[in-house]
């Protein structure tokens, strides 16, 4: 019998206790320390983290753009508020359906661009993105149109719903829900990406001519990390819409997309930490810092400006993302033992 | 379509492809024995990475036939396949270029080789089953033991990015021998190499010869190595096929001589 490695140098065993770490959030909210409201922000990190994670599978190992991955997002968010609130269909058959719908629709999507040209995926993916959120505002049979759809906490596992005794835990259960998802999905996420299939999507982006002699057909793979980043950034949907219990046409846009790919480079290309780390930059610091700031955190679009300056801080100084800080900490930690020990 | 004979592993007749106009390979014609070491020669611009682009459906030839005998023991008609099912048959090859993942470690970049081998599909790879770990940790045994054996065990786990040019060599060569090749295609493998080196690097492309029971078809600016190592060579020029043979009878062939001396109208 192997011991088993309960070092947190085993990312699993990391990923595991990151996920710990999160549920200190409702525990310190139950305390007091903190406000109810950190709830809704950390959870934000959270499903928009899932998205991001598959989309870096795409950016970052695959080397391939996708600029539609809000409308994909939006998509699984409405069928899944369809299928539980108007259908009163069991939510765990509406995540699946709403899951596979999307992503069935992206390796579509997928099949006609990547065959002529990686580069005809983001033409693409902005295209279907923008005819979804089209689609969101005009159905609104389906949708609520421009008045957005409200809905309820689901019911989980076919008996625990929200009551009026649970008002204040289910929030925390879904947040709990959140928060198995995450450390799944990084878990899986790493298992796939140190391995033959994550090999062959670096191969991919480094060197097609490479990729091709070694025998990685590259349609395939392509559309497979296409269908995986899909896969995550529906159940990312999902996820949103029954926590924040509403959509709207205009939470899906292109801004959206963007602001994803804007965390995967601010935070860290192939790296599953980077990727939190972009997001939370991205998604929590324009309302836990920037808006905090006098003056300037009343200017509009700040936050977009403040964006636009980590990128090219990063591009210049950080290559790897922001997450690369982290190194530069351990060194001089390293060299600070040395020297005083 | 015709089997190959007995002992030949690659055939090629008649292989014409044009760039607008520019008949980079014009009729050329050779072919590869089993266990033999081949070379491709010719000045720069002749057309010898357009041979192998072609060998290996980089590029479809306009005309002719390159007849491989497969790993399975079939005569294969490459031209009628795509590139990346070409390694699938036993042939697999290196880049003049260099073409490896510089963000990858040395070790990663030759696993890369083993791809069309693994056997555990994505899903038990991303729930890292026990077959699936197994079978990676027995492809890692595998490409720790190839680097070994070209020297560079001890630096299976830097990255490829800035490694000297001999090195990045010696990484493609160690990639192509994770797919139990039938046919090794290497394209200046000793670029990169001072002298001492190259006259190793003679050996070790014998050894890899005997070892892995493969025909190695390459090619090479530096002659001495060329003549030293390879049981017979192809000569062209312009595109144009000029002799084949031993390494003697192509020092000796006039039509040879002069396209490296560059006398036009001998050639
Ligand atoms: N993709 C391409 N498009 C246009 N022309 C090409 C292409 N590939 C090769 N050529 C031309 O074909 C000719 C032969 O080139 P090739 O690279 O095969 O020569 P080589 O013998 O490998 O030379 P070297 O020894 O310099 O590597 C050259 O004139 C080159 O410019
Ligand atoms: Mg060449």
């Amino acid at each position: 019998m192997k011991k088993l490695n309960l070092s947190l140098k085993n990312p699993i065993v990391s990923y595991i206790g990151f996920g710990g770490l999160l549920m200190l959030v409702p525990a310190l909210i139950l305390a007091g320390v903190l406000r109810n409201s950190t709830l809704t922000l950390v959870a934000s990190v959270i499903f928009y983290s899932i998205a991001a994670l598959g989309l870096n599978v795409l950016l970052g190992w695959s080397g391939l753009v996708s600029l539609g991955t809000a409308g994909f997002m939006g998509l699984a968010a409405y069928i899944s508020a369809y299928l539980t609130h108007d259908l009163k269909l069991p939510f765990e058959l509406a995540l699946v359906a709403a899951v596979i719908i999307p992503t069935l629709i992206g390796i579509l999507v997928g099949f006609i661009s990547l065959r002529i040209e990686g580069l005809y995926l983001a033409i693409a993916t902005l295209a279907v993105s923008e005819i979804l959120r089209k689609t969101f505002e005009v159905f609104d049979f389906f949708t609520g149109g421009y008045s957005g759809k409200p809905i309820s906490f689901p019911t989980i596992l076919g008996f625990i719903t929200q009551t009026p005794a649970n008002r204040t835990l289910f929030p925390i259960l879904m947040y709990t829900i959140l928060v198995i998802f995450l450390v799944a999905v990084m878990i899986l996420i790493h298992n796939l990406m140190k391995g033959q299939f994550g090999r062959a999507l670096n191969a991919m982006r480094g060197s097609e001519a490479a990729a091709q002699a070694m025998g990685i057909n590259l349609l395939k793979y392509r559309l497979m990390a296409f269908g995986l980043a899909t896969a995550l950034a529906s159940l990312s949907g999902v996820l949103y819409v029954h926590f924040i219990k509403y959509t709207h046409p205009g939470s899906w846009t292109l801004a959206l997309s963007l602001n994803l790919v804007a965390a995967i480079i601010i935070g860290g290309a192939r790296n599953i930490y980077g990727t939190i780390l972009g997001v939370f930059v991205v998604f929590a610091m324009p309302d836990l810092i920037l808006k905090q700031i006098p003056y300037f955190g009343t200017i509009p679009n700040f936050a977009f400006i403040v964006n636009g300056i980590l990128i090219i801080i990063v591009i210049m100084y950080y290559p790897y993302g922001l997450i690369q800080i982290t190194k530069d900490f351990k060194k001089i930690w390293l060299k600070l033992k040395e020297r005083f020990s | 379509m015709n089997d190959l004979n007995e002992q030949t592993v690659l055939s090629i007749s008649e292989l014409s492809i044009a760039f607008g106009g520019i008949k980079a390979v014009d009729n050329v014609s050779f072919e590869v024995n089993e266990g033999e070491i081949f070379g491709l020669i010719g000045p720069n611009g002749a057309g010898k990475t357009t041979v192998f682009n072609c060998i290996t459906q980089f590029y479809k030839p306009n005309h002719g036939s390159i007849r491989f005998k497969s790993k399975q023991g079939q005569t294969v008609e490459l031209t009628h396949h795509k590139s990346h099912e070409v390694i699938g048959y036993g042939l697999v090859r290196t880049f003049q270029n260099v073409e490896l993942i510089k963000e990858l470690s040395i070790l990663d970049n030759v696993l890369i080789g083993g791809h069309i081998d693994y056997k555990t599909g994505v899903v038990r790879q991303a729930f890292s089953t026990k077959t699936a770990k197994m079978e990676e940790n027995a492809y890692r045994a595998q490409a720790i033991e190839i680097l070994k054996f070209l020297g560079i065990e001890d630096r299976k786990d830097w990255l490829v990015y800035g490694l000297p040019y001999g090195i990045l060599k010696k990484v493609e060569l160690a990639r192509t021998l994770m797919c139990n090749p039938k046919l090794i295609i290497l394209d200046e493998p000793a670029a990169g190499l001072n002298d001492t080196e190259t006259l190793d690097f003679a050996n070790v492309i014998r050894t890899i010869r005997d070892k892995y029971h493969t025909s190695i078809l390459l090619v090479e600016h530096d002659m001495r190595l060329v003549m030293d190592v390879c049981d017979r060579i192809c000569a062209i020029n312009f595109g144009k096929f000029l002799a084949v043979g031993t390494p003697k009878e192509i020092q000796r062939n006039k039509a040879v001589q002069a396209a490296y001396l560059g006398t036009e109208d001998a050639a």
